[in-house]
């Protein structure tokens, strides 16, 4: 139980800047989970955490103590790996004792963590089997396993679940999420799923090019996203940007703040029909409709700049590609960005 | 390819079976000398079923040796070489691997020149410069010795070569979880290296073992003592009588015999690799 403080934090790889200075406060027992596009510095933040990869400056406390010299070893942390990195010759009972053993832990101490581990996890029958002898799903367990067997101050996570199949990861998502509540163990999550990301953090911390773009809980994030990146990244099927000075019909858009220049619609609140209260009205032509189950994602080109939007409507419409349509939206559900400085243009939004 | 063509699967046992008695028969007609008395292989008539004396010919080259052609016993030299061949199979082993593990696993200054300057002396063996190791080893004392025998020959570049390629496929995040797990990097190389690397020694020991069992040209140079007699390079000194004729029954049965240690590691090691091969790991 710990909290994990990082202050300021940077990483080069010689001339190249990984990670721009991060500031982040995480709660005891609180689970983060670091979300961004690939190259984005969120695994070497986790990595510098582990005590993986060097701080090149800034602080970085684990349940208060300075860390940035310490061992992996000392900085009383467990870690679960994107390819589990179980130790293959030994049994599953060996790779949850090494790091026990290692700290020279009482016999008897060992055997009740191990039986504990087991019995939250379910891999009581698998203890004598080989990390071969097990499927992908019951050596990411082992891999958790052999974090909670150390109960340690903080888990780390590195994009765990993404070398198994969608079924399993959405069980093992649930999984960890329960297991994480139950310890109350302090978490750092990486990964690349927004899903994932929204379904799992107490916060979510988005990331980009080695700087945070917002930090908040997922609702906060999706509802507010205070930049253009975080907009496009969080949400599937994405946020649709769209220029102002593009539309033809600006009728509505008189209320939003000064600055702004591009406004922001998520694919819910776009619709074919007319509504209530100031909206927006827009042109264009069908281009694709896909229909994914208990919806549809409809793909309209825009008369008046040539964009393409989403908008996701209930069911099945029939509507035939190429037909012309008119999408409104509410003014109330608009995002008003800058896009100078990425930004949101009417509150301002915490913690960045 | 599985193809049913009778013909074909002739055939090719055709060629199999010849190719096995080309390989063996000069070994049977080894066997066959051994067996006979000592004039019986000059007669003209090469005999090609086992002769009486088998017994008598062992016993008397494993015990007494033949002293005329300053051979010891071949026990003796059965000993220095089985000795010699496991001190350099261990030796470069255990060698090839520490360096191995310095070249992969950590960040030293001119890492990969040092890498390179091992992998350079794969061009000069042992005959290319062994003048001057012998000058070294005369220097230092170690002629007649175990020392001298096999410490030269030990350094090697291909098995550092070998283990490095292993080494690099080792995920790294097998070391970081050892790393959290609080292994230092001696533990780490103790509890998790060598136990994966398990395949690849034993495979090693056994081309390693065999390389030392069958060195000639250095033993020849470094022993004068006939107590370090290894016996690859006895059989020559047996073969080279002057004034008579090589007694053959004597000769093939020390081939027979320096032949056998070989070929047992062989089939027990075998086993051993092959096991790893079939529940392959990592």
């Amino acid at each position: 139980m710990a909290t994990i403080d990082l202050i300021d934090l940077k990483k080069n790889y010689g001339n190249v800047p990984a990670v721009k200075g991060v500031n982040l406060k995480v709660a005891d027992g609180e689970l983060i989970v670091l979300v961004g596009p690939s190259g984005c510095g969120k695994s070497t933040l986790l990595r510098m955490v582990a005590g993986l990869e060097t701080v090149t400056s800034g602080r970085l406390e684990i349940g208060g103590r300075d860390v940035v010299k310490a061992e992996p070893a000392e900085r009383d942390i467990a870690m679960v790996f994107q390819n589990y990195a179980l130790y293959p010759h030994m049994s599953v009972r060996g790779n949850l004792e090494y790091g026990l053993k290692n700290r020279g832990t009482p016999r008897a101490e060992i055997d009740r963590r191990v039986q504990e581990a087991a019995d939250i996890l379910e891999i009581g029958p698998l203890l004598d089997r080989k990390p071969r002898q097990l499927s992908g799903g019951q050596r990411q367990r082992v891999a958790m396993g052999r974090a909670i067997v150390r109960e340690p101050a903080a888990f780390l996570f590195d994009e765990p679940l993404s070398n198994l199949d969608a079924k399993l990861r959405v069980q093992m998502r649930v999984e960890i999420r329960k297991l994480q509540r139950r310890l109350k163990t302090t978490s750092l999550y990486v990964t690349h799923d927004q899903l994932e990301a929204m379904t799992l953090a107490d916060r979510l911390v988005v990331m980009n090019a080695g700087l945070v773009e917002q930090i908040g809980t997922p609702t906060e994030v999706y509802d507010h996203p205070a930049t253009l990146f975080v907009a496009g990244f969080i949400g599937s099927p994405p946020m649709n940007l769209i220029d102002v000075a593009s539309l033809s019909n600006r009728r509505g858009l008189d209320g939003l703040p000064a600055g702004t220049d591009i406004i922001g619609i998520r694919p819910d609140v776009l619709f074919l029909t007319p509504q209530e209260g100031i909206s927006l009205s827009m042109q264009g032509t069908v281009e694709l409709l896909e229909p994914i189950g208990g919806e549809s994602h409809l793909h309209v080109r825009l008369d008046s700049s040539g964009q393409s939007v989403v908008l996701s409507v209930p069911g099945r419409p029939n509507i035939a590609e190429g037909s012309a349509v008119t999408l409104h939206a509410r003014v109330a559900d608009i995002h008003p960005f800058n896009a100078q400085t990425g930004r949101r243009t009417d509150t301002a939004v915490a913690n960045l | 390819m599985v193809e049913n063509r009778p013909w074909l699967s002739f055939l090719t046992h055709l060629v199999l079976i010849a190719g096995v008695v080309v390989v063996v028969f000069p070994v049977y007609l080894a066997f066959i000398a051994s067996t006979h008395g000592s004039g019986d292989f000059m007669r003209g008539l090469v005999p090609l079923l086992p002769g009486p004396h088998m017994l008598e010919n062992y016993g008397r080259m494993l015990t007494q040796g033949i002293s005329t052609a300053g051979a010891p016993p071949v026990s003796i030299m059965l000993m220095n070489s089985t000795i010699i061949a496991i001190i350099i199979a261990v030796g470069k082993i255990a060698i090839s691997l520490l360096s191995a593990y310095a070249i992969v696993f950590f960040k030293f200054p001119f890492r990969l020149l040092a890498f390179w300057i091992i992998f350079i002396t794969l061009m000069l063996p042992v005959e290319v410069r062994i003048i001057p190791t012998f000058a070294v080893v005369a220097n230092l004392g170690l002629l007649n010795s175990y020392v001298g025998l096999t410490l030269p020959l030990i350094a090697s570049a291909t098995a550092t070569f070998l283990f490095r390629q292993f080494f690099l496929t080792v995920p790294d995040e097998l070391m970081e979880a050892a790393r959290v797990d609080g292994a230092g990097p001696m533990k780490f190389f103790r509890d998790i290296l060598l136990p994966l690397s398990r395949t690849n020694i034993a495979a090693l020991f056994v081309i390693l073992f065999i390389y030392g069992w069958v060195q000639y040209l250095w033993p020849l140079l470094v022993t004068t003592d006939s107590k370090y007699y290894t016996v690859v390079m006895g059989i020559k000194r047996l073969a080279a009588t002057a004034d008579s004729e090589p007694l053959w029954n004597l000769v093939m049965a020390s081939v027979i015999l320096a032949m056998l240690p070989p070929v047992l590691v062989v089939i027990f090691m075998q086993r051993l690799f092959v096991k790893g091969l079939v529940d392959t790991e990592k």
